[in-house]
Parts: structure tokens; sequence; C-alpha cells
């Protein structure tokens, strides 16, 4: 995938992300989002400080144009950011780094990338959803709504991969 | 190459603090739930930071505060053996009373006694200086604790209760029969009245007291509480007694002294 390829449709992904939040409210208990996949599909070259800049920056866009917290989706997607190497070394192994190469479906099989997938998405929600709820709801509730919301939202990940981190052969 | 990669990962680090507190900082900003609940955590984080300073603090200042308890520990002191004082001058005026018409008592101190042995003793603060005398009993409010044997100036030797070379005369009841009480050898609160005529009946639970017909202590001193009988020699019952007395507690005492001894003696 070409470098500006990729920037684009992580735009366009970001206006997705957009709507999403603003228009898909079927219920309390999910809370659908992209964001976690978009910063793990980030170029390696890019780099941690790179890619926190970025995710802030994303984060702070779905906020200031969605309803909803200012700096909550900053706050939750820079952490994914600073981890996203530590995730990517512990799935894939330190080799990518060495080669400097992004993952892919094909390259590193479909398991390894959900793993990457699942822990990143896993890390965006307990923060978000600790957050959001600052105290005030039951545990019961944030544990229902991290399960739901993990759910809903790895499988709409996983059909972004295609465009994020599609076959590098093709 | 590997301090570079050091360096790296603390500027990582430094950035990603750095964007949090700045995402929270906005959070808190524009959202009165989430600013209660971090002003919440951080008031609980504050909390435990100046908790844990303070601790920190007094175990350095632990020095002073220990010179300053033994300070206190030492006027403490003070007051308590003068309090001590003042109540030993208490006793010696309420003791001196005329409980026992014909006796004369002097308050003392113990200041040995013996338990374990078969011939124990005590040793009491008072000595012929403050009028006492060979042959005198000691006692206190729980009943006999000995006699007086040897004097010395300021001490006295008594021989106690506990010791197989001293009895004394007994009663059961207010109008029960006499015998001759002394220590059975192996209990330390029990003795034995022995020689209880058969013809004087009696109940266990019955109080024993002194019967007054010694010349070294007055009569009606409760010492204990009858128990189990037998007959010796189908002519006389021995009783168990359970003394009031513990020997084991025993420091104030009152030194008796028939004060017709002598002239009784004489006859």
């Amino acid at each position: 995938m070409k470098r500006g390829d990729f920037w684009i449709a992580y735009v366009l992904l970001l206006v997705a992300q957009l709507l999403l939040s603003n228009y898909f409210h079927v219920t309390p208990y999910i809370f659908l989002t992209i964001l976690p996949v978009m910063v793990l599909c980030i170029p390696i070259r890019v780099g941690t400080t790179g890619a926190m800049l970025i995710a802030a920056l994303t984060g702070l866009t779905v906020d200031y144009l969605s309803e909803g917290v200012l700096g909550l989706n900053a706050l939750a997607l820079i952490p994914v950011a600073y981890f996203r190497n530590g995730i990517i070394g512990l799935v894939f192994g330190r080799e990518l780094f060495a080669r400097k190469e992004d993952f892919s479906v094909e390259r590193c099989g479909f398991g390894k990338v959900a793993m990457a997938l699942f822990l990143s998405t896993l890390l965006f929600l307990v923060i978000y959803i600790w957050a959001d709820g600052a105290g005030t709801r039951p545990l019961w509730f944030n544990g229902l709504r991290l399960a739901a919301s993990l759910g809903a939202s790895f499988v709409v990940s996983l059909l972004t991969l295609g465009v994020l981190a599609p076959d590098p052969r093709k | 190459m590997r301090g570079r990669g050091i360096l790296s990962s603390i500027a990582n680090l430094v950035i990603f603090i750095l964007l949090e507190v700045a995402c929270l900082h906005l959070v808190t900003n524009n959202a009165a739930l989430q600013r209660t609940w971090v002003a919440r955590g951080s008031h609980a984080f504050m909390g435990t930071v100046w908790g844990a300073s303070e601790s920190v603090r007094h175990y350095f200042t632990l020095s002073a505060e220990n010179k300053k308890l033994v300070e206190e520990n030492n006027e403490l002191q003070q007051q308590l053996a003068k309090a001590q004082h003042r109540l030993r001058q208490a006793r010696i005026d309420t003791t001196q009373t005329d409980t026992h018409p014909g006796y004369t008592l002097t308050p003392a101190e113990v200041v040995k006694i013996s338990r374990n042995k078969q011939h124990n003793y005590l040793i009491i603060n008072r000595g012929f200086e403050d009028g006492i005398q060979e042959k005198s009993g000691i006692v206190t409010s729980k009943g006999v604790v000995g006699i007086i044997d040897a004097v010395s100036e300021h001490h006295a030797f008594a021989l106690s209760l506990q010791n197989h070379d001293i009895s004394i005369s007994a009663r059961i009841g207010n109008e029960g029969g006499s015998g001759i009480l002394v220590w059975d050898g192996i209990h330390s609160n029990v003795a034995l009245l022995k020689e209880v005529p058969l013809q004087y009946h009696y109940q266990p639970g019955d109080t024993v007291f002194t019967s007054g017909h010694s010349l070294l202590f007055p009569p009606d001193i409760p010492l204990g509480v009858a128990g189990e009988s037998r007959v010796i020699n189908g002519a006389t019952n021995e009783i168990t007694v359970t003394l009031f007395q513990d020997f084991g507690s025993v420091r104030y005492v009152t030194v008796v002294h028939n004060d017709s001894f002598d002239e009784i003696e004489a006859f």
C-alpha cells in the first residue's frame, strides 16, 4: 500500500467513525469504535511519538465533531498508540521492526492480527468506559458495556483491515 | 545505540504522560461529572501521598518523641510515688482504728515472701522501732498470713501460714466447733482444720473464722470456706478449708499484737 493511500483510507475511516459516533446509538451498552484499529495500523516507520500525536489529533477530532466529552476519545486512544509497538512485538515478534514492515493478514496470519486488534480495542475500551462512567456506574454495567462494545467493535474493526492493512503483494 | 533507545523510550514516556495529562485536563474542563471524578481521585491520591510523607516525617522525629515520652514517664513515676506514699499514710490512718479491742494494729508492707517451700516465711518492713514484737500475728482483710518469729530494728521475720511449723486456732461458723488450722502442704490456698469434735456439725461452705482462743489473733477474722471432712481415729473431724487469702498477691498487711500477751503468758 502506498503511503498516500493509507492516509486517505485513514481520513475516510475517521469520517466513518464520526458517522458512527453521531448516528449509531442503538443501546447504551454498545459503543462502536474503529479508532484502535486505525492507530494499530499506522505504519511502523511513523514511530511511537508520531503515532501518539496522530492518535491525539484523531481522538480530539472525533471528540470535537461528535457528541461527547472533549478529550475522552483522545485520552483512551493515546495509550493504544503508546503500547502499539509493545502489542505488535508481543503478537507478531520483533522482526517486523527490524524489517520495518507493516503487518497484514496475509503476511502474519488472521489469528495474530485478530489478537493484536483485540488487545488494542480492549485497551481503548477499558480506558474509555472507565473514564466515561467517572465512577458513577456500577461495575456490572461497565463490564457488560465493555463486553458488548468489544464484540461489536472487534467485528467492525476486522472489516476495516482490508483497507488499512491490505495484502502487500497486491 | 542502546543509550539512544533508552533516551527514546524516556522521551516517548514523557510525551505520553504530557498528552494524557492534557487530555485529562480537557475532559475535566468540559464535563462536570469527570471533573468531580478526577478531583475525588486526585484528593485520594494526595491524601495517600501526604499520609506517607507524614509517616516518614514522624519516623525521623521519633528520637525527639522518645525523649519527650521519657520525660513524661519520669514525671508520672514521681506522681505515682507521691500517690503511693499518700495511700500508705491513709492505710495507716484507717487500719489503726480500734477494730480489735485489746490488740495493737500496725500496718506493714511485705518486702519478701517465699511460697514454694514447705517452710515458707515472709519479711515485713516494720521492726522493734515500730513497736513490733515477737509472737504477733499478721493478718489482712482476707485472713491470716503468718506469725512473727523474729524482729530486727526495722524489719520482722515471720513464719507464713504456708509453713508446717505454725498452726492457729479456728472455728467453723459463728458457734461451730473449734480446731487447729494448718496448711495442707500441697495447695497454696488449702488448709486443714484438725481436731474438730464430732458432735459439732457443719455444712460445706460454712465460713471458718479465727476462734480467738489463741493469744495471737483476735477472734472472727474470716479465714476461708469449709469443704469436705473425714473422721480421724473415730474421734475428731478433719475438715478441708479453702483459704480466702491469696499468698501470691499479698503485699500490705497488718501486724496484730495482743496487749495482754505478756500478762496471760505469765500464767
